[in-house]
């Protein structure tokens, strides 16, 4: 199965989800359609058009398998996708720390460690560039949003700051 | 407008839209994004004169890159290397960057007059539509969308799909019964719709950028700016030396802007290949022909005024920077659509002057500058990108000052590169998230009024456009079919 495949299963799994859910909301006598009418139309479509893309994949691998012999796929372009996933993993670890550690220093962090993931510094020089900049990021950010734009920034739970 | 409360965020918007434009990688849509929290302290003319002044600059922005160093610093830029490029190598960087940015201010202004002239006219039109043509209008901008993509249509209808589902989250529009919030509060208003689309995207755009990076990308070299002193006369009588190919691409910029969701790389594409075909010398477009940068550019500033008509005559976006100007509008409590010209008139006179003041400040910023930018361009990513990220985070969570938002962002993150890598349009998913709490807003109201269904049908204006879905999507059958032989589906780099 490829990636159309895989789509189509996640959509229809999420829209027959949803439409199992739907059958939960509760009805009103004074209105003539009830608040499940608009949902289930557009589930209803996304689960028949997740059905036509589901199908149309298992049609094309069959009808590409008899025509394996056609010739072999040009090699796909590299890809670093576990910059990618190191990517998430640190973004995910500072919405975490963000409340318990307050915006200056979990973004201070932030800045520091996706740095050192996207570009791993050589040398002492380059880690004092890494948190110089780490911290004009956030010192700046944390000036002109909270002091001039009136944007409350987290204060930390764990630091009170 | 000439006051100095808005000429300042306009000259800065302008200002910082041509650095994000000229950046290759960041995309006028993640430069608005990045703006996007500045905003919010801000007086809502001075915001969208802000977003103006953005959407102006970027548009010219991809222009220098692209002319200088052969990189489009957006993706409607891609045309403006094809001919910039080559005459740059041929010594003429000025000429090559004037041209571009010239073109760019005729065509701008000459769709600010469409601009002006179309709104009322159109808001006017729609101001007779009652529930049944609004939603036949909104399903028609739906098919449309999901057709034109270039994906395969049955993902495109399917992206369109899945960003209606997103708008069933939360309570009901009549009797405000909670659906799909397993019990969370916070669900109860639906899934906030900035954060939303700041998340899919940022991340989608982002992270495929970080995926392609390798040791090389991660720092740059210095570029040296080339001299660009040219006479602005000769390039001026250049590009008006050729009013037919200024304004058919002015034309085409429009029209492709005031389609829905579309967006600029369709129309400079479109016009690039008008103005080879419509030449005299077809041959010598892509080794420098001024044609070439003149039909790109000045289609790409024209489709924003044409952009700009659709988000304010109906409030439907023309692409992903009008996606995020309307998030933008409703913070600031303007509800966009055929009302917003006769409700809000300071506001849109106000856009419409803003919209005319950033050309020329974007003409007096290139010249005051161009080449610095150049400098710019050289930021390392390790910096840009964890900074971008930081802006995305501020922007999600300053709009109610809760971190329910940055999860969200988060969440739509995820879901968006994951799209991206599932080979799903955006355009037609950042739609329907838009339009599907009018979509069943107005179907409720048509349903409540009268019960009969036929009347979607039998009602002229709402049957035509009904019509015209299905004709749109029986088009887009035909042309993927026609497409289908020519060339494998290849994964598509995101238009953003």
């Amino acid at each position: 199965m490829s990636r159309d495949g895989i789509a189509g299963l996640i959509c229809l799994a999420l829209s027959i989800g949803l439409l199992v859910l739907s059958r939960g909301l509760p009805q009103s006598s004074f209105v003539p359609v009830g608040p499940d009418f608009y949902p289930r139309i557009v589930l209803v479509i996304m689960a028949v058009l997740s059905v036509m893309l589901l199908a149309s994949d298992l049609w094309r691998q069959r009808t590409q398998s008899a025509d394996a012999d056609a010739g072999a796929e040009p090699a796909p372009e590299k890809r670093n996708y576990r910059l990618v996933g190191l990517t998430f993993a640190v973004f995910a670890g500072y919405v975490v720390l963000l409340p318990l550690l307050g915006y200056r220093l979990a973004t201070f962090l932030f800045m520091v460690v996706l740095q050192a993931v996207i570009d791993p510094p050589r040398g002492a020089r380059r880690w004092v560039m890494v948190m110089v900049s780490a911290f004009a990021s956030a010192a700046i950010t944390y000036a002109i949003f909270d002091h001039y734009l009136s944007v409350l920034l987290p204060r930390g739970h764990w630091t009170g700051w | 407008m000439l006051h100095l409360k808005y000429l300042v965020p306009l000259f800065l918007g302008t200002l910082v839209g041509l650095i994000g434009g000229a950046l290759p990688g960041v995309t006028i849509t993640m430069t608005i994004i990045i703006v996007l929290p500045f905003t919010f302290g801000l007086d809502p003319l001075q915001g969208l004169a802000t977003m103006t002044g953005v959407y102006v600059g970027g548009s010219a922005g991809g222009a220098i890159t692209a002319a200088l160093i052969g990189i489009p610093g957006t993706p409607s830029a891609i045309t403006t290397t094809f001919d910039g490029f080559p005459m740059t190598q041929k010594g003429q960087p000025g000429r090559a960057v004037w041209l571009g940015i010239w073109s760019s201010f005729l065509g701008g202004l000459l769709g600010g007059v469409f601009l002006i002239g179309a709104t009322g006219p159109l808001a006017a039109i729609a101001l007779e539509f009652g529930p049944w043509e609004y939603f036949s209008l909104f399903v028609f901008a739906l098919s449309m969308v999901a057709g034109l993509t270039e994906a395969s249509l049955l993902k495109g209808l399917l992206s369109g799909a899945i960003g209606l589902a997103i708008t069933i989250i939360g309570s009901d529009p009549i009797m405000s019964v909670p659906r799909f919030t397993l019990g969370t509060e916070f669900l109860r208003n639906g899934f906030p719709f900035l954060p939303v689309l700041i998340g899919i995207f940022a991340f989608a755009q982002l992270m495929t950028d970080i995926e392609k990076m390798s040791a090389a990308d991660r720092t740059s070299a210095p570029i040296k700016a080339p001299p660009l002193t040219v006479s602005h006369l000769k390039v001026l009588w250049e590009i008006l030396s050729r009013p037919f190919l200024l304004l058919w691409s002015t034309l085409v910029g429009i029209v492709i802007g005031v389609l829905p969701a579309i967006g600029g790389s369709a129309a400079t594409v479109m016009a690039y290949d008008q103005a080879k075909k419509f030449s005299r010398h077809p041959e010598r477009f892509g080794k420098g022909n001024p044609e070439g940068i003149i039909a790109s550019e000045a289609s790409c500033n024209a489709n924003v005024g044409g952009s700009l008509v659709t988000i304010m005559a109906f409030g439907i976006p023309g692409d992903a920077v009008t996606a995020v100007m309307l998030g933008a509008m409703t913070i600031h409590g303007i509800q966009s659509g055929p009302l917003f010209v006769s409700q809000h008139p300071q506001i849109a006179y106000g856009i419409y002057a803003a919209y005319l003041l950033a050309h020329p400040l974007m003409v007096l910023i290139c010249a005051l500058g161009a080449g610095l930018f150049l400098r710019v361009v050289t930021v390392p990513k390790s910096i840009l990108i964890p900074n971008v990220l930081v802006l995305c985070v501020i922007g999600a969570y300053a709009l109610n000052n809760i971190m329910d938002d940055v999860v969200v962002l988060l969440l739509f993150g995820l879901i968006g590169y994951a799209l991206v890598k599932l080979r799903f349009p955006l355009a037609p998913l950042i739609l329907g998230l838009i339009l599907g709490d009018q979509i069943e807003v107005n179907l409720l109201r048509a349903i409540m009024s009268d019960a009969n269904p036929w009347l979607f049908v039998t009602r002229p204006i709402s049957g035509l456009l009904l019509a015209l879905s299905v004709a749109s999507v029986i088009f887009a059958l035909w042309q993927h079919r026609r497409q289908k032989g020519r060339a494998k589906e290849v994964e598509q780099e995101p238009d953003f």
